[in-house]
């Protein structure tokens, strides 16, 4: 399915309302797969988005979506979807009806409309309420339809701002299949918008991380989430003896809530932590290798690159 | 959609099936763009006017406006039709009963009145809603979207405005004695009632869909429209009668739902019985049009303006 082409480039990009800075001196690129923007409220995630869509002009620097800029292309802007995390859907309407019109303001002729919209409710999981009121929808069921409306002019590429804005615990996980099954099954490429690291982590292949307006990290999700080059180690009692230890055995150790952590673990390094295990009579309860969560990003996020390519 | 064909050997004729993926697919047809956006929201803002695809409540008022507008036509007809019956051929002209000049004058009101609680149907709720982010993101500039949401409504008042002229126009050839002659002798009242039709429709659409554009709520427009349209006439007419003259005339203008009727007036020849007493008719025809189209064509480019700056 990865192409490896550019489908998303931001060039320095930068918008300021005012003295405010949205974003500062932004850049990145997105190939093909699902990409995550994780950042606070405020981070500049939204007008990073609607720079993208074309809905507002940047202050200095560029933005293209297919290559192409999408606020002076109008016809580019046929093959993107944007969900919103605003609400946007009208109520009297059924949602069979509100997508075949969506599909014909995408450019689809009427007939073709009528069939996608099924085809999408469908896939959304609303064939068997397509033709009830958006009105007397449930919370989840509004989210689908917003889905839906993306989806249904059959997208290159999709813009999700937090999609699980709102939804109980299973509905968020059946958004997040469908986001993941929609690029898997479809190919199509989603730029997914939240501030909850635990979807970004679930279901995006790469990242972008902003932050105060500025890009404190980007890369593959798998290469902020593998295992760390640390070990931890926890032991029933005697921690400062058996760190004492250690530490007379050249290994670098540090002091770690009830533990120990271990960095730049070797072979050697497992036969001096049993040989100091035994010289502080230390309980060994766990010993184990650590993996990094998504939430260090922002913790260590100045010391890293500032610009980069998701893909 | 894509099919797999199988065959059941076993079966005595061994005939074929097809099984169908009737689900989500790609979409490699023909994508009409610009102007198949345009279409769509010209479509959607004349089912919405009138409507279509809602519940019943939402087809009850401009349906209502449609019946009783077409009611007045009708009316007219029979009546000027009972007189020409009765009292003989051209009776209802001898005796001036309302005939095609004095139709838009009349109803007016509920012409005005029909724009101020329909139109803001078409624009307040995509604002309201959020939706019109839906249609920016789309093929289709912020103009792009007023001007066929303003097509939209400007067609749904033709139609409300012409069908009871057009049932007046036949009602009236059905009632004369000599339906061949009354045709011959006043078929030039076709292109009239058209162009003061459009004309009034342009303007009430123009004017409704611009202060619609200024809320997102459709009672706060409709009710701002029904009283600029009401409270202006008793008004201006009482001030200008007050001063008198020249200012008096000038004040006379700003009666907000004379102004078409004085175009109707313009294009028929003829005075209607609303402006008949109206003091801006001194001015003459020339500045009554052009006074037409300003109050036309400012609200027109405000309007414009309004949404082309949704999109950069």
């Amino acid at each position: 399915m990865a192409t490896g082409e550019v489908l998303l480039a931001v060039e320095r990009l930068t918008k300021k309302y005012g003295n405010v800075v949205a974003l500062n001196d932004v850049s990145f690129r997105i190939t093909d797969g699902i990409t995550g923007i994780l950042g606070e409220n405020g981070a500049g995630k939204s007008t990073a988005i609607k720079i993208l869509l074309g809905l507002m002009q940047p202050t200095s620097g560029s933005a293209t979506v297919l290559g192409q800029n999408a606020s002076e292309s109008i016809a580019v802007r046929a093959r993107v979807g944007y969900m919103p995390e605003h609400d946007c859907l009208p109520s009297l309407v059924s949602a069979a009806e509100f997508l075949t019109h969506m599909a014909e303001v995408s450019g689809l002729p009427p007939s073709m409309a009528r069939t996608r919209a099924a085809d999408t409710l469908r896939h959304v999981g609303l064939f068997e309420e397509r033709y009830r009121a958006i009105g007397g929808y449930s919370t989840g069921m509004k989210q689908r339809v917003k889905l839906g409306q993306a989806l249904v002019h059959d997208p290159a590429f999709v813009f999700l701002d937090e999609p699980t804005a709102g939804l109980d615990p299973a509905g968020r996980e059946e958004m997040l299949t469908l986001i993941r099954k929609t690029h898997r099954e479809f190919g199509i490429s989603v730029l997914f918008s939240s501030h909850l690291m635990a979807d970004i982590e679930r279901t995006c292949d790469r990242i972008i991380v902003l932050q105060g307006g500025e890009l404190v990290q980007s890369g593959e999700v798998e290469q902020f989430t593998k295992e760390t080059e640390t070990v931890f180690i926890e032991v029933d009692s005697n921690r400062d003896a058996l760190a004492a230890a250690l530490e007379r055995r050249g290994v670098v150790v540090s002091v770690d809530g009830g533990g120990l952590t271990i960095e730049g673990p070797n072979e050697s390094v497992y036969d001096h932590v049993r040989d100091a295990l035994v010289e502080a009579e230390a309980p060994l309860r766990r010993m184990a290798p650590r993996r990094r969560a998504l939430t260090e990003l922002f913790e260590r996020g100045g010391d890293t690159a500032r610009t980069g390519e998701a893909a | 959609m894509t099919a797999q064909t199988i065959t059941h050997d076993e079966s005595p004729s061994a005939r074929g099936g097809t099984v169908f993926d009737t689900g989500y697919r790609s979409y490699t047809g023909r994508r009409e763009g610009r102007g198949r956006a345009r279409r769509a929201i010209f479509k959607d803002g004349l089912r919405t006017a009138l409507g279509f695809g809602r519940g019943g409540r939402a087809k009850v008022l401009p349906w209502l406006f449609i019946a009783v507008l077409s009611v007045i036509g009708l009316v007219f007809a029979i009546v000027a039709g009972a007189a020409d019956r009765l009292g003989g051929p051209g009776t209802a002209e001898r005796v001036n009963l309302p005939s095609h000049a004095d139709y838009y004058g009349i109803a007016s009101i509920i012409v005005f009145v029909f724009a101020a609680v329909v139109a803001p149907e078409l624009l307040c709720p995509d604002r309201r809603n959020g939706t019109i982010s839906l249609y920016l993101v789309r093929p289709l500039t912020g103009s792009d979207y007023v001007m066929s949401r303003w097509g939209a409504f400007l067609a749904v008042m033709l139609a409300a405005l012409w069908l009871p002229q057009v049932i007046l126009f036949f009602g009236l050839s059905a009632g004369d004695p000599a339906p061949v002659e009354y045709l011959r002798k006043h078929w030039l009242d076709i292109p009239r009632f058209l162009a003061a039709g459009a004309a009034m429709a342009a303007y009430a659409t123009t004017l409704a869909m611009l202060v619609a554009s200024f809320t997102t709520r459709r009672a706060y427009a409709s009710v701002f429209l029904v009283g600029l349209f009401i409270i202006t006439t008793p008004f201006t007419v009482g001030v200008a009668d007050e001063i008198g003259g020249t200012a008096g005339q000038w004040i006379s203008m700003f009666n907000l739902t004379n102004v078409p009727v004085h175009v109707n007036d313009v294009i028929f020849g003829d005075v209607s019985e609303v402006t008949e007493e109206a003091p801006a008719r001194a001015l003459g025809p020339a500045v009554l049009v052009a006074w037409y189209f300003v109050c036309t064509l400012v609200p027109a480019g405000l309007l414009w303006w309004r949404y082309r700056r949704l999109t950069p």
